[in-house]
């Protein structure tokens, strides 16, 4: 069996690939790609500690994020959309109209 | 460890032959640079307009709304495996249904996954997103 | 095992929740099958679920249950807290009546779904009151978050109303990634969700303290920016700005409530002191009030300077966070429960005075500035009566329950030996008094410009609200004694 910190490191680097991708991407839909990329490397933790726990808990939660990320991802493209409608491009440093 | 090496060995060979193969035709093959091979289609067709064109909004929202359901299915899957086996169950994987159903009925109903859309009609109303 | 489907005992402690959602699925029910689209029949559907729920509420005191094996928990302290909630939800469905159709009249149809996604949220907050799992309340925080996004974003043709939801939801997406990130630590590190069974396993002794340590960081870190605690706000100011200023008064007073429970059930039950949090919220809670006061002093703009007033007032529920967490030195039950009442009156002062910006900017577009809101105390005394009572009571002047809650806050803070927080909570406040009566200036001392707009129209469910939150704002200041009796009583019962 696979001990879990091959897990863990594997999903510590998910992680900080998807909020590298956050902090260095100005495509909002990309960013929203690199934030499912963090939230799948919390899935993959959890997975991995409930397959070692032997405890199901953990999966259930596993499935309950993975329903909220895809509404999640509907709501962040429907709002992406009125940007793009608006701007013409989904470009997340361009709206500035508040500043200060 | 014995089962690792197994993996390296399905590592190895599995990188090692596409490699192989292409080394070994290369050493092979004739090459004759021509022009006409770097085409997008050989046959001769000439591709018109960009790749990257723009879809209609109905695709979105038919794939949305496949997104949320596809997933909420998920949910069922283990009652539907496993808990399915307890009467007590049914009443709340019920609820849950119908709450998916008035949901899928509101998103209906507001032309959601109304292709296209009928004009003049009441019953549909303009949606903008 | 744990008991499989559900039984009545489960679901009677959560009648106020189910009241709100199954009204929610109600609307949209009839909007599926009826013709046109009834906004006000929605909003009064909204408004009875509200009344019954916070019925529903007020009955259940006193009674502690748990329901879902556990995985929620009704207790005084939530019940406390689903008040607050449903008191903010009540005024903001009730203005909106007016409000929307003003503000966004290509969408004055779609009030409908603007309730339902208002009673969504508000039934997300509740459940973040009552959960005593992290699966639970992760599920819960985003059923507040997903609809409080779409509702920022509301007004779909405003550039600032996308521009908000944009941002609010680019970083809200980022902290619930982080939020779950830290709960598969802590799950990892404990191997149990539920608050309980993880302070047995740290009590225990058997975790691992570097993976739970950085888990419960990554969690607090999760719910600051919820609460829009420095320096996880930089979403606060434009989401609140450029949203309908309804949506900021919700956003700003419910939202960050619901925050600010879940953040005190969390380290209360789940992580106590071992964990060496403390300094994190001694140093956001600094940090988080002198930065909202400083700038929101600098403002042009009155929405703007109260987004950032609520920032600073996330600092002041934040000085609870850390008295309660040190070592329970002092009464560390009477400092929660004073961080408690404060959410309370805070709810009520800083929903007021977004209504009323509601009401001048959006309502009879009178203009954002200072300036604009020039001579208007004199124009309807009434509403400038109440925004000196919301202003005054923001401050902690004794014009309404802002002042006594501030004080019990304070006192807390001394009591448990941290004087130096109170002290830096005081100067803040008078800071704060510079601004907050810049208003007052403008609107009762300035003269009214000659060209200034009609004031003709008489929004009755805009004035009422707005009377309503005053008025119980001034109430506060005389019957606080209850309140916060209550807060602690509850907070006792948690802490124990």
């Amino acid at each position: 069996m696979v001990p879990p910190s091959y897990y863990v490191l594997l999903s510590a680097l998910i992680f900080a690939i998807g909020l590298y991708g956050v902090l260095t991407r100005r495509n909002a839909v990309v960013i929203l790609m690199c934030v499912e990329l963090m939230l799948n490397a919390a899935n993959l933790n959890i997975v991995a500690f409930a397959a070692y726990l032997g405890d199901v808990t953990g999966q259930i939660l596993v499935l309950f994020a993975l329903a909220i990320a895809a509404a999640e991802v509907a709501v962040g493209l429907g709002i992406f959309i009125l940007v793009y409608r608006e701007y013409g491009t989904v470009d997340v440093t361009l709206p500035r109209g508040m500043r200060w | 460890m014995s089962d690792w090496i197994a993996i390296a060995a399905m590592v190895v060979v599995a990188g090692g032959l596409p490699i192989g193969v292409v080394l070994v035709s290369r050493l092979l093959r004739p090459s004759v640079p021509e022009r006409q091979k770097q085409k997008t289609y050989e046959s001769g067709e000439v591709p018109t307009g960009d790749t990257r064109i723009r879809f209609s909004i109905q695709y979105y929202l038919v794939a949305m709304m496949f997104l949320v359901f596809d997933v909420e299915v998920v949910l069922l899957i283990p009652w539907a495996v496993y808990l399915v086996q307890d009467p007590s169950t049914y009443v709340p994987a019920f609820v849950f249904i119908v709450i998916l159903f008035i949901g899928m009925g509101w998103a209906w109903r507001n032309g959601a996954i109304q292709w296209i859309r009928p004009k003049g009609r009441e019953r549909v109303r303009p949606r903008d997103v | 095992m744990v008991e499989l489907g559900f039984q009545q005992a489960d679901l009677l402690p959560l009648a106020p929740e189910i009241a709100i959602l199954g009204s929610a699925l109600l609307i949209l029910l009839i909007d599926s099958f009826s013709r046109g689209k009834h906004g006000k029949a929605a909003v009064a559907i909204a408004a009875a679920s509200v009344a019954a729920a916070f019925a529903a509420s007020l009955a259940l005191y006193g009674t502690t249950a748990e329901a879902f094996g556990g995985t929620f928990v009704v207790d005084g302290f939530s019940l406390f807290f689903n008040v607050a909630i449903l008191l903010v939800t009540a005024l903001v469905v009730v203005s909106s009546l007016d409000y929307l159709e003003e503000f966004y009249p290509e969408g004055a149809d779609e009030l409908t779904e603007y309730v339902v996604l208002l009673l969504f949220a508000t039934a997300g907050m509740m459940l973040m009151a009552s959960s005593r799992s992290l699966v639970t309340a992760f599920i819960a925080l985003e059923l507040a978050a997903l609809p409080s996004y779409a509702l920022v974003a509301f007004a779909k043709r405003n550039r600032a109303s996308i521009e908000g939801g944009m941002k609010y939801f680019v970083l809200g997406a980022l902290s619930s990634a982080f939020l779950l990130y830290g709960i598969s630590l802590v799950y990892g590190a404990t191997g149990a969700f539920d608050f309980v069974a993880i302070a047995d396993a740290i009590a225990a002794g058997d975790v691992e303290p570097g993976v739970l340590s950085l888990g419960s960081l990554l969690v607090l870190f999760g719910l600051a920016f919820k609460v829009a605690a420095v320096p996880f706000h930089v979403w606060a100011p434009d989401a609140y700005t450029g949203a309908p200023t309804t949506i900021a008064a919700f956003v700003s007073s419910a939202s960050k409530i619901a925050g600010f429970v879940l953040l005190f059930r969390l380290f209360t039950t789940a992580f106590p002191a071992e964990v060496d949090w403390v300094y994190a919220a001694i140093v956001l809670s600094v940090v988080t009030m002198t930065y909202g006061n400083f700038a929101a002093a600098v403002q042009d703009s009155v929405k703007r300077m109260l987004a950032y007033s609520s920032i600073a007032h996330a600092g002041y529920a934040l000085i609870a966070v850390a008295v309660f967490s040190a070592e329970a030195t002092g009464d560390s039950a009477f400092a929660l429960g004073a961080g408690m009442s404060h959410l309370l009156v805070y709810g009520l002062m800083n929903t007021g005075a977004f209504l009323v910006v509601a009401l001048v900017d959006d309502y009879y577009g009178a203009g954002y500035t200072f300036e604009d809101y020039a001579g208007l105390g004199r124009k309807m005394p009434a509403v400038g009566l109440a925004m000196a009572v919301f202003m005054l009571s923001l401050a902690g002047l004794p014009t309404g329950g802002g002042f006594v809650s501030k004080l019990v806050l304070f006192a807390g803070a001394v009591n448990s030996g941290f004087w130096w927080l109170a002290l830096l909570g005081g100067v803040n406040s008078a800071l704060s008094l510079y601004y907050y009566t810049r208003v007052l200036k403008w609107m009762w001392v300035e003269e009214a410009p000659e060209d200034q707009v009609e004031l003709d129209r008489k929004p009755l469910a805009l004035y009422a609200s707005i009377l309503f939150a005053a008025v119980a704002t001034v109430a506060l200041l005389f019957a606080f004694a209850p309140v916060i009796e209550t807060a602690t009583a509850a907070a006792e019962a948690l802490l124990e």
